[in-house]
């Protein structure tokens, strides 16, 4: 017997209204596009013991549907992840690259033994399904904000990879239509927890007493990209993979997702990234930010310090803490803290459901609590990069106000907060 | 900064195309930390930058002049620049430097824009009237609503709801209730409004949120306007 305890886009309500929906949608609308896409299966409809479950893999209405996009070097291991989870059914993929495309899918369709995986150029159609879930968004950065936004207003729950902006104007505007739409939207960087609990673990028990500063090193700033033009050596929608970025003509290195920031990647340039401010920080900063527990917060001076070694900054935060960038001499994640105090303990947050980050995303899918990289904690961080990038462009000190999110009575700066996109994007 | 090296890197953008090694605009960087506390420098700089970009430059070239406008950019480069935005190639430099700039000039000249183009170009100052959050143009961008272009409708619709007054959220309710087709970006555009309106104005945004509670619109919007509900009892309360 077919059940119907379905689900479909927008059936999990939010925990905020605290209650789950269930709809009366019928199991074989669900495999009709797994197998073909939009379209209406014309062939009888059979039910499998896949479709089932058994007693390691839940039944096909329990699992959480599932499509990736942007399937390069981060996106490729996303994918393995979610893959290999037996609440999780794969369906989709999208990439500009053909030759992407035809590997992912590949990989899909061999590890369920099928030929259903559906492979999208474009990600509006893969967004326009109601039958997925959620989706892993690892393209650039330059498209993270319209692909997730646009994934809220189309019902689906994201995982989006770090960094999760360009500019600080497209936090808040994610945190709105995940806010909007009672989406789960979690930032990508694992590090945060997995990499830095050995100075988490003791700051949050008091050992070290109240915070003062800490200390991260990360580089290279982003560059102005100016590549000359090459043969296009890879069946690739250019024009797409621009998105709304500038125009600028095809060259290997302008889209390489090579992990090196050091111009042959697109990490490099400021036109797709924050460089290493934001690649490395969303990591580094993103620790800082935890292990001293102002995630919830931002800065509000950004202080640039023109040294004979080269610049570096520190920001101050509303309870007091500094946070440097680049001290020099100064180890990354040095902290100080105050000698001789010892402050209550309190529990240190961690992932939910298994211990990963991916794990954690799912189980928040199912129950909608907020991940652990909660979209509003994940920009906080990226807004240290950004506002770090946006101080050594101007070399010089900035204010911040981040209740309006701009920089008070300094013009320069608040034109620097966000970017005209290219036509026909809008954000 | 000397102006000597000013001067060689704007020569040097006579040359500049794609592969040009950028270290040659350095001296303009320079120049524009140095302009934020040196007004002539500022102003001198900008007549330079105008100038180059009303000469003959390659497309490279005056990417970079107008990236290097958008951060000092004043009402002085506005007509310049907008000669730009009916241009393909340009159209979208032209609004780095329009979008980002506070003096009213710039946004007028979005607006003026935008009754002389079509398709994407239309759509690419629709947006940036809505990034600038150009309370102004809610009387032009209203009628785009009704495009029989659905990406300019579309756009429209969003830039509105970036916008956020209650004007903005008056067009969108006033298209809505006649719109065929598909409504999403309306009411998103919408729901952006009553975010906006929900601090200062909590009956406005009570409002919008009942107008799209009903059984007629999807569980996903029915849900975040009972969410929306839910907000502003808790704002007036």
């Amino acid at each position: 017997m077919v059940t119907s305890r379905i689900r479909r886009r927008g059936d999990r309500s939010p925990n905020t209204l605290g209650f789950f929906v269930m709809t009366g949608i019928s199991q074989a609308t669900r495999r009709e596009f797994l197998k073909a896409g939009a379209a209406v299966a014309a062939a009888p409809y059979v039910i499998t013991s896949t479709a089932l479950g058994n007693a390691d893999r839940p039944a096909a209405s329990d699992r959480i549907v599932m499509a990736g996009i942007g399937i390069g070097n981060m996106g490729r291991g996303d994918q393995n992840a979610f893959l290999g989870r037996k609440d999780v059914q794969y369906v989709a993929m999208c990439d500009v690259r053909e030759a992407v495309r035809e590997k992912s899918k590949a990989t899909v369709d061999a590890k369920y033994n099928n030929q259903d995986c559906q492979a999208y150029n474009d990600f509006r159609e893969l967004l326009a399904r109601p039958d997925i879930d959620a989706v892993h968004i690892a393209t650039p950065d330059h498209w993270h904000a319209i692909l997730t936004i646009e994934a809220c207003r189309n019902g689906k729950d994201v995982y989006c990879q770090k960094p999760e902006t360009l500019t600080l104007r497209e936090g808040p505007l994610m945190v709105a239509a995940a806010r909007r739409y009672g989406r789960v939207v979690s930032g990508g960087s694992q590090r945060v927890l997995g990499d830095y609990r050995k100075y988490v673990d003791p700051v949050w028990a008091g050992e070290l007493g109240t915070i003062k500063s800490i200390n991260v090193n990360v580089k290279p700033l982003p560059m102005l990209c100016n590549l000359p033009a090459e043969e296009m050596a890879e069946k690739i929608d250019w024009d797409l993979w621009l998105g709304p970025a500038p125009w600028g003509p095809y060259n290997s290195k302008r889209c390489s997702g090579a992990y090196s920031i050091n111009g042959s990647s697109w990490r490099s340039f400021s036109d797709y990234s924050g460089g290493g401010m934001t690649d490395w920080g969303a990591h580094h900063f993103g620790g800082a930010l935890f292990i001293c527990d102002v995630r919830e917060l931002q800065p509000t001076e950004i202080n640039y310090h023109d040294a004979a070694d080269g610049p570096w900054l520190s920001y101050r935060y509303p309870n007091g803490l500094v946070l440097t960038h680049n001290r020099p001499k100064t180890d990354n994640l040095a902290i100080e803290g105050t000698p001789g105090e010892k402050r209550p303990g309190k529990p240190v947050p961690m992932y939910k459901g298994d211990n990963s980050i991916y794990g954690d995303f799912i189980q928040c899918v199912k129950t909608r609590e907020r991940p652990f990289r909660d979209i509003e904690l994940a920009v906080n961080t990226a807004v240290v990069s950004h506002l770090g990038n946006i101080a050594y462009q101007l070399r010089r000190s900035l204010k911040w106000d981040a209740a309006r999110q701009e920089f008070p009575g300094d013009d320069e700066a608040n034109r620097l907060t966000d970017r005209a996109r290219r036509e026909p994007w809008v954000l | 900064m000397s102006a000597e090296s000013l001067t060689a890197a704007l020569t040097a953008l006579q040359q500049y195309d794609w592969g040009t090694d950028t270290a040659v605009l350095a001296a303009i960087d320079d120049a524009i930390a140095a302009a934020h506390s040196n007004e002539s420098v500022r102003k001198d700089l900008e007549a330079r930058l105008i100038a180059a970009l009303q000469s003959n430059l390659s497309r490279d070239a005056k990417d970079c002049v107008c990236r290097k406008l958008m951060i000092i950019g004043t009402a002085a480069c506005v007509p310049a620049v907008a000669s730009l935005l009916d241009k393909p190639e340009h159209a979208h430099m032209a609004r780095f430097v329009l979008e980002r700039m506070p003096a009213p000039e710039a946004a007028q000249a979005l607006r003026d824009a935008l009754g002389k183009l079509d398709g994407n170009l239309k759509i690419g100052v629709i947006g940036s009237l809505g990034a600038h959050r150009d309370t102004g143009a809610v009387a032009v961008l209203a009628p785009a609503l009704r495009s029989n272009d659905a990406a300019v409708a579309r756009a429209a619709a969003w830039a509105l709801g970036a916008i956020g007054t209650a004007d903005a959220a008056a067009a969108l309710q006033a298209t809505l209730s006649s719109a065929d087709g598909n409504k999403s970006p309306m009411i998103d555009g919408l729901l952006a409004c009553a975010e906006s309106l929900l601090k200062q104005q909590p009956a406005a945004a009570r409002a919008i949120y009942q107008s799209l509670a009903g059984d007629d619109q999807s569980r996903l919007v029915r849900l975040a306007a009972t969410r929306g509900m839910l907000a502003c009892a808790s704002a007036e309360s």
